[in-house]
């Protein structure tokens, strides 16, 4: 097994793992929102979304590297 | 990963799948909007309904983020920019067109060695957003646009901005403003091709063990593609307000 393999896992699993905290958090609040004001519901899931695509950017740029290497195109 | 043909030209070499998918993406969207804005009327119906629903929810997003009299100016800009790059993303989920090539091809830049990393395979039609160069080059023109408009409102205000609030904030904003490209560009191309990789890699697999994680992971890379669209769009947006916004 080469080290590029294992750079490239390390890589997609950390992505993952931010991933998971930062939509974690993210819907966590949003649901705080609808359970204290279930009327603003619609306003806050489209919110959420556009924060969901921004949060989401980073850790799939980690991904994204992390399959370059892994497959050894880096 | 597959191959792509490439060819050298003046020195230059041009990618002819992403120029494909460019010319193909490009070609849909002149039809859609061509064939939506046919036979206007006062009283909507059917496919000018959707046309201005869409003009709506574009000058939506131009309207938070400039002033009423630039927002009109932007608004066709925008709303290329959306659909372009919406239809761009979703080409990719539901058209992948893969060949196997026999043999190198010296003529279209495939070596025997790549052919040998790539398992003979060879694309001709992907995602042209799944290309690093084809975002590069959206969002580049966005951020030169940025500062060239910035510098045609107000060269005095444009440098000013530098150094605002204080003298010394100088490297945070050089910093900031050459971040704004590479993260526009990254965040579009990452995410759709870590999704057109995985549908790759799940295509590779037999289908009554991966077809359920397929479909799933096409049906998110839909919602993905629509979102990123969404959100370059944006970005663009802000970054344009940002040195054209009045005191």
């Amino acid at each position: 097994m080469s080290f590029a393999v294992l750079a490239g896992g390390i890589m997609i699993a950390f992505g993952a793992l931010g991933a998971g905290i930062g939509n974690g958090l993210l819907f966590s609040h949003y649901l705080d929102g609808i359970a204290r004001q279930p009327e603003a519901q619609g306003n806050l899931f489209g919110q959420s979304m556009i924060g969901l695509g921004l949060i989401e950017a980073m850790p799939v740029i980690s991904i994204a590297f992390g399959i370059l290497v892994l497959f050894g195109i880096i | 990963m597959d191959l792509t043909p490439k060819v050298k030209f003046l020195g230059m070499t041009f990618d002819v799948t992403m120029m494909i998918g460019t010319v193909v993406s490009a070609l849909i969207v002149m039809l859609i909007v061509f064939l939506m804005t046919r036979k206007l009327t006062m009283r909507p119906s059917g496919k000018q309904n959707l046309m201005e629903y869409l003009i709506d929810f574009i000058s939506g997003i131009t309207g938070t983020m400039l002033e009423k009299k630039q927002a009109s100016r932007y608004l066709s800009f925008a709303l290329t920019t959306f659909l372009f790059i919406l239809v761009a993303n979703l080409l990719g989920v539901a058209v992948m067109v893969t060949a196997s090539a026999h043999g190198p091809i010296p003529a279209l830049g495939i070596t025997a060695q790549g052919l040998e990393k790539a398992k003979n395979s060879l694309s001709w039609f992907k995602s042209p957003t799944s290309d690093l160069n084809v975002t590069v080059a959206m969002a580049g023109a966005i951020f030169i646009y940025s500062h060239f408009a910035g510098i045609k409102k107000s060269p005095l205000n444009y440098l000013k901005g530098y150094v605002r609030p204080y003298w010394w904030m100088l490297p945070i904003h050089l910093i900031d403003e050459l971040s704004k490209p590479a993260t526009h560009a990254l965040r579009l191309w990452a995410n759709i091709f870590a999704g057109e990789v995985l549908i790759l890699i799940l295509r590779e697999a037999p289908f009554y063990f991966t077809g359920v994680p397929l479909f799933a992971w096409m049906g998110f890379s839909v919602f993905v593609g629509c979102i990123q669209a969404y959100i370059f769009t944006v970005l663009a947006m802000v970054y344009i307000s940002q040195k054209v916004a009045g005191e």
